[in-house]
């Protein structure tokens, strides 16, 4: 069943249009990647599903009601976003940066009742950021700090995740780390989850489809397997890459004329 | 998450806080040039014939410039700390977007006309920097929202051009206005405490205590809109419902201090940070500590303005910025690494 269904999106923020009649659906309880070359659209695709945009022609619909139906609130029910790029100011701390998750859902005097506190504590723990409860969000690297804004997401306690590039500048621990915590949230508690990322190679590992947008506006949206294919690569990042498989899924090592084993690719596609 | 607030640990510090600020009042109230003993003052309002001083005194005099400081010093304080979360800048206070000018231009419209009258015991002066004031952030509001959308910068640029066109127009006006009208005009910018009836009083106290009760009600929105407006409605915050809210309680609420005791500078921006760097930046707190805070402040700065050069008297506005200034820097340097308010 899907929950959120895109039909004929087209989206640009001045006569250039970023986004042309693109359709897709995400089935319930998948994990989806929107991979794409810079300047595809990917994050304005992001803002357009959680409400942030309105498309300029074409609909969404989440849980088969049209996103325009939603207010604020009815759409925070439905889907949690985590966005890239945020400074925080004021001195929050972790704690409170997370229960503020649940604010549709507070008291009359605008308090958390024990079940918000409960769903917060949950999602501090599944992303193992309870440790730093009380420390300020400003005090925590970037991984620490990415850590929180998805479990404010999770605690948020919705059907839809989106993330823009969860994984920007992060190290490899991290990176897998944030894959694993959002890959529990959609095994153990049936998550849709749709993020932005920029590495085709660990958004392979863990995603069940993937969406990639190309800079001229095509969109391929297909399981992993298949829609990441060299020729694929090749076309829509316009960089040659070295290819090579484990188990069903493709790698890709992308390599400038100057790299090292750049001559290996040549005679890769000798070979097909 | 023990460290989380409650309602009953609020409960506990708002009430400690009055207890304090009750103590301040009366302590505050017993200084002054003629010195008064309480038990006089209790002993009533004596018989025609033998009128008490302690007690005309404590009435008449000091109490009602007591509560204007608290009215005027809660209303700033708070209005500071909505402004600083709604333009997400630690910059904010209740002037910038155009109040302190366009209630400067509409009391010196008030002192050169030489109008003479009252209004519900106000003085021209009074109603044309309330009126100013109004009309300005109105007018910043609106130039800001034809700029930009969705984005605070706008409204921040508005308030900024419009405060230095209308404060160029105030020195112009300044230059051309007779001796004693620019002392009236200057002492009123600096900002200054009278002895008001207690109509007033009474006016000024409703609408703040009611714009304070209206902004605990949205605290939690504006929680979450510190984090910016896209996070806050991904949240399911209602954006502009909070936001109209939140721009005009805080602009009806400085427009009522400003036309109380003209501008007192210094309140706004002093004192919010002073509560949220002692007890964090959760707005359920930081709204009513800071007014009760914004209170004892002003109470005290103000009685210092009676006293330091006794019997002359000193605008208030000398006293927060001398004495406030280094308390807040020591503040700052004391507690920022704990907090951490910017990390890039």
């Amino acid at each position: 069943m899907s929950i959120i269904e895109a039909s004929h999106l087209s989206f640009g923020y001045s006569e250039d249009e970023v986004i042309v009649d693109l359709s897709f659906e995400v089935k319930q309880g998948s994990f989806l990647a929107i991979a794409g070359p810079n300047g595809a659209g990917k994050t304005t695709l992001l803002n357009l599903l959680c409400g942030t945009l309105a498309p300029k022609s074409g609909v969404i619909r989440i849980d088969a009601a049209a996103i325009e139906s939603y207010t604020a609130e009815t759409l925070a029910q439905k889907v949690a976003v985590v966005r890239q790029e945020f400074v925080p100011i004021f001195g929050f701390t972790v704690a409170e940066t997370v229960t503020m998750a649940r604010t549709l859902y507070f008291g009359p005097l605008g308090f958390e009742r024990e079940a918000d506190r409960q769903i917060a504590n949950d999602a501090l723990e599944a992303t193992d950021t309870a440790q730093f409860a009380s420390r300020a969000l400003a005090s925590l690297s970037s991984g620490e700090r990415q850590r929180v804004f998805i479990a404010r997401a999770l605690a948020q306690d919705t059907a839809i995740l989106l993330l823009d590039e969860p994984t920007n500048f992060l190290d490899l621990k991290h990176q897998v780390g944030i894959y694993d915590v959002l890959k529990a949230a959609q095994l153990e508690a049936g998550k849709t989850i749709i993020a932005v990322t920029h590495d085709i190679n660990v958004a392979a590992q863990y995603c069940d489809e993937v969406l990639l947008l190309g800079a001229d506006s095509k969109c391929h949206v297909g399981k992993t397997e298949d829609v990441f294919s060299p020729e694929q690569i090749r076309k829509v990042f316009g960089v040659e890459v070295l290819a090579g498989k484990i188990g069903q899924e493709e790698f890709f090592l992308p390599l400038g004329k100057f790299a090292k084993n750049s001559g290996q690719i040549s005679s890769q596609q000798e070979k097909l | 998450m023990e460290e989380l607030l409650t309602a009953k640990k609020l409960g506990v510090r708002i009430v400690s806080a009055l207890v304090i600020l009750a103590v301040v009042m009366l302590v505050c109230s017993l200084m002054g040039t003629e010195r008064i003993s309480l038990k006089a003052v209790f002993s009533g309002a004596g018989s025609q014939a033998t009128i008490n001083p302690d007690y005309e005194i404590f009435v008449q005099v000091r109490l009602p410039r007591i509560i204007l400081a608290c009215i005027v010093g809660a209303a700033l304080a708070c209005s500071g700390v909505v402004f600083q979360a709604l333009l997400r800048n630690p910059l904010a206070d209740p002037y910038i977007l155009g109040i302190s000018s366009g209630a400067g231009l509409g009391a010196i419209i008030a002192v050169l006309s030489g109008l003479n009258w009252t209004f519900w015991g106000r003085s021209p002066v009074a109603v044309f920097a309330f009126t100013g004031a109004l009309a300005t952030v109105w007018l910043v509001w609106l130039i800001g929202r034809r700029t930009a959308r969705s984005h605070v910068t706008g409204l921040l640029l508005a308030g900024v051009v419009v405060n230095a066109f209308f404060s160029a127009v105030i020195m112009f006006l300044t230059s051309v206005a007779k001796g004693e009208q620019v002392y009236a005009t200057i002492f009123w910018l600096m900002g200054n405490m009278t002895e008001e009836d207690f109509l007033v009083l009474w006016m000024g106290a409703g609408c703040v205590a009611a714009g304070m009760v209206a902004l605990f009600y949205i605290s939690p929105q504006l929680n979450a809109l510190s984090f910016g407006e896209d996070e806050a409605r991904s949240i399911g915050v209602n954006i502009s419902k909070t936001r109209t809210i939140a721009f005009g309680v805080a602009a009806l609420v400085t427009a009522v201090a400003v036309s109380l005791s003209g501008l007192v500078g210094f309140v706004g921006l002093l004192v919010p940070h002073t509560v949220r760097l002692v007890f964090g930046p959760d707005h359920r707190q930081l709204l009513p500590l800071s007014g009760i805070a914004g209170a004892i402040f002003l109470v005290t700065a103000d009685t210092l303005a009676r006293i330091v050069v006794a019997p002359a008297q000193l605008p208030v506005g000398v006293i927060t910025a001398i004495g406030g200034g280094p308390f807040f820097l020591i503040l700052l340097v004391k507690y920022t690494r704990r907090v951490g308010w910017v990390s890039q």
